[in-house]
């Protein structure tokens, strides 16, 4: 074997899947075309996946954080995984209080906004992609808004009630505490910013602008509807809300 | 050994030693401050662990919150730890097979430091919560460009060495390190533009941070490791490697089947279904390149078996390899369509990166330091009580961490499938395969401090004096690192 050929050799054997696996899918996973809406459908038009909250931000933060060691946020299809059929990760399902199924998979348009998808390494904790969702679900009516409940399960996992089910204060959470994101300040008064979490006579608790940003993210993983209806064509539920109904 | 002493020898002799000479500085440098990093690496895997069954662990050290300190880990292991270790297994070989003095120890010494200094800039920054955020490619944006310039002034010579080398016989491990000083930058560089410099998909660029993690293995520190183990095997023993066919196979497989590993991590994300397909017929396939080498370098050794029980060098670098073929066996039976479903997201892939990254690259570069450190020095180690511990408690943890990993994985996976289980029930099931990482890597501590200090204590030159090697086991009559009174092996038994 010469030098030449060796050469020649290494440049084949990467260069061909450098091209194929990095480089084409790159550039054409960069400039993915817009899907329309379906003839007849109630909404015409383009579809926009639609996400509030503090994305950009909450996402770094997210990333920065390392939950992704410990939760993921993607939904396989059944081929890959039964994701989909796990109590409410892929959305929610009809009944008890929710009036249509919006269970469906992940796709492309659920990043939005976002530089990396936190597609995540372990589920060491319950998969993400719909949490806001739950949360914003189980928590209508409450006093706390979810927001507010994200805080104080960022704060002390085990301190806060099950946002399921509120009666039971014993949450017996495995997720480590991320109190760094927190200052403990001296309270004099009512005390009307801090969270409702007991930090002690006289002091109080409140979110660094990191873990509001962070909070605001993760109540706005709502990805089983992104805010307005799917088109048929990226729809695999069929007992999903559709949009040319 | 059959050495005859003539001028030609002696030279080569000379030629050796001045080698050695040239590269003191710069390989001792950088396998002391790897065997610091990977004792921060262990410490740090240690807590990372124990987060994962004891949540409260450690509470209040927000530096070391869960997730921060798990990228810090990995970063330390791979940055701090593998790539200088790789460094000076590298340009200590590609000399010494090339026949050429090192002209730039200076030069890379001071790169050595400014990587270093990147490294420690970089995990400070992920403990701090200021890292990228990107999964598999944790260290900061800025640091990328940083390294690499470092790993071009540290390696460019290994490259112009080979060039300007006498003609003559290209040996095996010189193919290796050739591609490894190759695809490195052509990986690094390309992961860190599409990553962080191009502003592109959100989905592709963890894609491609997968894949770049997945190649710095199979492209640099594979290459690397077999390149060590395929100098050392016939070099200890004295026999020629057994067959250049099946060495030429198992290169050749290796560079044709390791560049599609990766994306088997974006499994039913919405990237182009081919990608995490062709991810992990890449890793069920490094199966083959794993069996021919395994079966090359144990044939290789095999009539001269019982130096593994004497030399501390071949048998790391033979566990190593051995190590290499249980990873190529784990690596098919994890990704198979029925078994992907349940290990991709479970503790699996991690003890598979371990016994990567601490078992197949660490044993052979754990055997080459062995070989090249009282080379570079003139000195021999102090104690083989030492060396025999580093190993016992190495392998034995290293077994635990990859067990527990991978049937804890195993089971969380199929907690997570079998939707009859509440999502509690998985929760609880890997929380004790978790105690068991956690005091593997207590195990795998004790084995690396005691190594560091073997080392430290080498590189203040507090070395044996003596011209007889330090071996495992009395040794008779011979011994398998030349005859006595000469520290270096004579000849080029590696062909």
């Amino acid at each position: 074997m010469t030098f030449k050929a060796f050469l020649i050799g290494l440049l084949g054997t990467f260069g061909l899947p450098w091209l194929l696996v990095i480089v084409i899918p790159y550039s054409t996973q960069r400039t993915q075309k817009p899907v329309e809406y379906e003839e007849g459908a109630k909404v015409s038009g383009v579809y926009m996946p639609k996400r509030d909250g503090r994305i950009t931000e909450g996402s770094v933060v997210y990333g920065q954080e390392g939950c992704y060691y410990c939760h993921t946020q993607v939904i396989r299809p059944t081929y890959a995984g039964n994701d989909v059929h796990r109590d409410e990760w892929a959305g929610l399902r009809k009944g008890n209080g929710v009036d249509e199924d919006t269970r469906r998979e992940t796709l492309p348009g659920d990043f939005e906004q976002e530089k990396t998808a936190h597609i995540g390494i372990s589920r060491v904790g319950p998969d993400l992609s719909n949490f806001g969702r739950r949360v914003t679900h189980y928590l209508k009516g409450s006093d706390t808004n979810p927001e507010e409940w994200v805080l104080m399960h960022l704060y002390n996992p085990k301190g806060v009630f099950r946002y399921d089910s509120p009666d039971e204060k014993a949450y017996d959470s495995t997720c480590p505490t991320k109190a760094g994101m927190f200052d403990e300040i001296n309270v004099y008064g009512a005390g009307g910013r801090t969270l409702p979490v007991d930090a002690g006579q006289g002091k109080g608790v409140i979110p660094n602008d990191r873990a509001r940003a962070l909070a605001s993210y993760l109540v706005s993983l709502k990805k089983d509807t992104l805010g307005n209806p799917l088109p048929k064509s990226l729809n695999y539920n069929p007992k999903a809300p559709v949009a040319n109904e | 050994m059959s050495e005859t002493n003539s001028t030609a020898d002696a030279q080569g002799i000379a030629l050796r030693a001045s080698i050695d000479r040239s590269l003191r500085h710069p390989v001792m440098f950088f396998f002391t401050s790897a065997s610091v990093w990977l004792a921060v690496a262990i410490i740090f895997g240690l807590i990372a662990s124990a987060k994962k069954h004891s949540p409260d662990f450690l509470n209040g050290w927000s530096w070391f919150d869960a997730g921060k300190i798990d990228a810090a880990h990995m970063s330390a292991l791979i940055y701090g730890w593998g790539i200088q270790a790789a460094f000076g297994v590298i340009i200590w070989l590609m000399a010494r097979l090339s026949r050429k003095e090192c002209t730039a120890s200076g030069t890379i010494l001071w790169a050595g430091h400014v990587w270093n200094a990147a490294v420690f800039y970089g995990i400070f920054k992920i403990m701090l919560g200021a890292g990228s955020g990107i999964q598999f490619m944790e260290l900061p944006s800025e640091v990328w460009p940083v390294l690499l310039v470092c790993y071009g002034m540290i390696t460019i010579w290994s490259l112009i060495q080979f060039q300007v080398r006498d003609a003559g016989h290209v040996y095996i491990s010189q193919w290796y390190l050739l591609a490894a000083l190759l695809w490195f930058p052509w990986i690094t560089i390309t992961s860190w533009v599409m990553v962080f410099v191009f502003d592109g998909d959100a989905l592709m660029a963890t894609g491609i941070a997968s894949w770049y993690k997945a190649t710095l293995f199979s492209l640099f520190f594979l290459p690397t490791a077999l390149a060590s183990a395929y100098y050392l095997a016939p070099k200890v023993t004295g026999r020629p490697v057994y067959s250049y066919n099946i060495a030429l196979f198992g290169f050749w497989s290796l560079a044709f089947f390791g560049p599609w590993a990766g994306m088997q991590k974006m499994m039913g994300a919405p990237v182009p279904q081919f990608l995490p397909y062709a991810g992990a017929a890449s890793m069920i396939l490094i199966l083959i390149p794993a069996i021919s080498v395994g079966y090359n370098i144990i044939r290789t050794i095999l009539s001269k078996g019982e130096l593994v029980a004497q030399s501390p060098s071949l048998r790391f670098s033979i566990s190593g390899v051995i190590l290499f073929v249980i990873f190529g066996v784990l690596s098919f039976f994890l990704h198979l369509v029925a078994t992907i479903r349940l290990t991709q997201f479970s503790f699996s892939g991690y003890g598979l990166d371990i016994l990567g990254i601490y078992g197949v690259f660490s044993f052979c570069a754990f055997g080459a330091i062995y070989f090249i450190v009282p080379r570079v020095t003139r000195r021999e180690w102090l104690s083989r009580r030492l060396i025999k511990w580093h190993f016992l408690f190495s392998i034995y943890a290293l077994g635990t961490v990859v067990f527990c990993a991978i049937i804890g994985g195993f089971s969380q996976g199929q907690g997570i499938e079998d939707l009859t289980q509440p999502y509690d029930t998985m929760a609880s099931r890997s929380q004790q395969f978790a105690w068991g990482v956690t005091i593997a890597w207590a195990f795998v501590l004790v084995a690396n401090l005691l190594f560091c200090l073997h080392l430290l204590l080498m590189w203040a030159r507090l070395g044996r004096r003596s011209s007889h090697p330090t071996l495992l086991k009395e040794d008779h009559a011979g011994s398998p690192h030349g005859p006595e009174g000469e520290i270096d092996n004579y000849g080029s038994a590696s062909a």
